[in-house]
């Protein structure tokens, strides 16, 4: 999904030029996630009589974000939009990172060649910090160790002695 | 009358006693903490803060949601003032006029117009929940399923006529979020729907892990994204906090008008709060002698947003409350806090515990009493609490969301979810589209579901039901009016626009 600025290339033999790119593509890909929807709900029961079955609705709302997101793309068509802006990488991949880490770490995992014992919530919450920090430009190691020591000892007293939320502290408890 | 003197006593035995006070209090404090954050808004608060009510009785619980609610709001002007970046989306407008008086050396009375002016506005609109409940209830009596379909379809309408941009975009959001409730077991069948066979998704996308990612996680990707210049925080102390006799009579009609028209915009389902804080402001501009103060510091232009903003998130509790269905977001999370603690929501909440909804509504003005009184002497608070660099601040916010998730099912795949997310949304913000109204459709889904195969079951597949029956033909020609309005004028713009070339 990762158009970046495009100028509409004036190759030939195409006919049409995407004016408008970020309704353009964006309807393209609701079509999209309404093609995944329709062939996954696929194999439900439909109406049977007067009831609706399992798979009435669903495919009702995808036919119809299909037919949207068409009247989108085609906007993006007829008239002009302003262009898609860069997508950062650098943020996105950190963050995200960070908190798959803590999705990952606070129960383990064991799916496939992936082993990963349940750590618990202090390591977890110290990982996720210290990998989000990379997120920004203006990271500094001193003042984000500090903070993500602070900031885990602080989730800590709130959720595990405040709230009494069952949290697994330790990889050993 | 007398009823409703009886039943609002009856609350305020419930909100006034020790528990309840501290829990209002609480909330309404740790709401303001949150709010003033900039880059994290209502939503994501009142998501993030979620699982600490999960220990607490019903009652309280409930009335500390409500606290961080418009502690929230209450707090993000305090940023809009300050910083002059808004600290919550309905504050946007706040910051027009909110900075350049604080550039003048009036923080002080601006933030104490916010002050007052929320509180006038609360006052007015507990008295109006309190009113309205029980003859709306009454009505909600009246609806089959067939009107309750009709309803939210508008509600839907509003949201797409109400957001920002174009509004063939907002009716794909529309449809993109119905199509993601979707995900899930079938309610009468307990057929998988659209699962991919992942057991956790059997019980259905959460709704706060939507909410998260796309008002939490993408929020910080997208802050990331732009050069982190440097705050322009009001230096030196803020001095003069009482507003001045001219203050007061200045702003007082702009703080009533705008308490009207933020109250009628929060009861609208698809309304709310932001909506209510641009209208007021316009309106205000619109009907001023001088038209050209605004934005250069009128303090009209602080009282109206901030009274209408106060006014929209306390009446939206009333579809809430009576019809049991969720007009905005933050109502779609009272609806989980509700369900967490075993209460459905809906017109039997006031017959059957009318100490928790007349509970409820008086600590809704408590609160707002407690936000005058707590926060004016925390400004200073507040201020250095802004000064934490953002670079501390988002990975912060990160964990704090990412335990908050956990903690709600104890399941490492919400988080997950909730990363898919920030990124759907990060991918929304880039091509123009609007995530509030696919979060609103994304919670009316199932309800709207369940409703139109009533029905037409009822109506032994008979579709002219929704326009045969009265009150749901009238909803739904309301709703289509207000689409063919909203889209009007787009159609002619486009024509010009095509008539140039």
């Amino acid at each position: 999904m990762s158009e970046g600025v495009r100028t509409p290339p004036s190759r030939g033999g195409f006919r049409f030029k995407v004016r408008g790119p970020r309704e353009f593509y964006g309807g393209l890909a609701l079509i999209g996630l309404a093609i995944i929807a329709i062939w996954t709900s696929g194999d439900l029961p439909g109406t049977h009589g007067f009831a609706f079955g399992p798979g009435t609705a669903p495919r009702l709302f995808a036919g119809l974000l299909a037919i949207v997101g068409a009247l989108v793309a085609l906007t993006g068509l007829l008239f002009d939009g302003t262009p898609i802006e860069r997508y950062a990488v650098r943020g996105p991949a950190w963050v995200i990172l960070a908190i798959l880490a803590f999705a990952g770490m606070i129960r383990g995992i064991n799916a496939g060649p992936i082993h990963i014992p349940p750590l618990g919530l202090v390591p977890s919450t110290f990982t996720a910090f210290i990998v989000s920090i990379f997120g920004s430009t203006e990271m500094r190691w001193v003042e984000s160790l500090i903070a993500a020591v602070v900031m885990t000892a602080f989730c800590v007293a709130l959720f595990v002695y405040l709230l009494q939320l069952p949290f697994q502290l330790w990889p050993w408890i | 009358m007398s009823e409703l003197l009886a039943n609002l006593a009856l609350g305020f035995s419930v909100a006034a006693s020790p528990y309840n006070i501290g829990f209002c209090l609480l909330g309404a404090l740790v709401g303001t903490l949150v709010g003033v954050l900039p880059g994290i808004g209502t939503v994501a608060t009142v998501a993030m803060l979620l699982p600490i009510t999960f220990g607490l009785p019903p009652v309280g619980a409930l009335i500390m949601l409500a606290g961080i609610y418009y502690g929230a709001q209450y707090g993000g002007s305090t940023t809009s003032v300050l910083v002059n970046i808004p600290g919550e989306a309905t504050s946007v407008i706040t910051c027009l006029d909110g900075h350049q008086m604080a550039r003048q050396g009036r923080a002080g009375a601006a933030l104490s117009i916010a002050a007052i002016g929320s509180f006038f506005a609360g006052c007015v609109s507990t008295v109006l929940v309190a009113a309205l409940g029980v003859p709306l209830t009454s009505i909600a009596l009246l609806f089959g399923p067939a009107e309750y379909f009709s309803l939210m379809l508008l509600g839907l309408i509003f949201a797409v006529v109400l957001a920002k941009g174009s509004v063939l975009k907002s009716v794909a959001m529309v449809v993109t979020g119905l199509l993601l409730s979707m995900v899930g077991s079938d309610l009468e069948t307990g057929a998988g729907r659209m699962t991919f066979d992942i057991a956790e998704l059997s019980d259905g996308i959460g709704f706060t892990n939507v909410a998260m990612g796309l008002f939490g996680f993408a929020e910080i990707i997208r802050n990331l994204e732009m050069s982190q210049e440097s705050r322009d925080i009001v230096k030196g102390k803020i001095k003069g906090l009482m507003p001045t006799r001219q203050d007061l009579i200045d702003s007082s009609g702009a703080i009533a008008r705008g308490t009207i028209l933020g109250s009628l915009l929060g009861i609208l389902p698809g309304g709310g709060a932001v909506v209510a804080s641009f209208a007021a402001y316009t309106f205000e501009k619109r009907i001023s002698k001088h038209p050209e103060r605004f934005g250069r510091g009128a303090i009209q232009g602080v009282a109206a947003p901030e009274s209408a903003n106060n006014a929209a998130a306390q009446t939206s509790f009333i579809p809430l409350l009576t019809l049991g269905i969720p007009p905005n977001a933050v109502m779609a999370l009272m609806v989980g806090a509700m369900t967490i603690h075993g209460i459905v929501p809906g017109p039997q909440v006031m017959t059957k515990q009318p100490e928790l909804f007349w509970g409820m509504i008086a600590s809704m003005w408590l609160g707002n009493l407690m936000l005058v009184v707590i926060n004016l002497p925390l400004v200073g608070v507040w201020v250095s609490l802004l000064r934490v660099p953002y670079r501390l601040l988002y990975p912060s916010i990160i964990v704090f969301c990412c335990i908050g998730i956990y903690s709600i099912n104890n399941s490492p795949t919400d988080v997950v979810i909730a990363a898919i997310f920030g990124l759907f949304g990060y991918w929304l913000n880039k091509h123009d589209f609007e995530p509030a109204p696919l979060v609103l459709a994304f919670v009316l889904g199932p309800l709207m579901e369940e409703n139109l195969r009533r029905a037409m079951l009822i109506a032994r597949g008979d579709a002219t039901v929704f326009i045969t029956r009265p009150i749901s033909a009238g909803l739904i020609a309301v709703a289509v009016a207000l689409l063919v309005i909203a889209a009007l004028p787009m159609i002619r713009k486009r024509r010009e626009e095509v008539f140039v070339e």
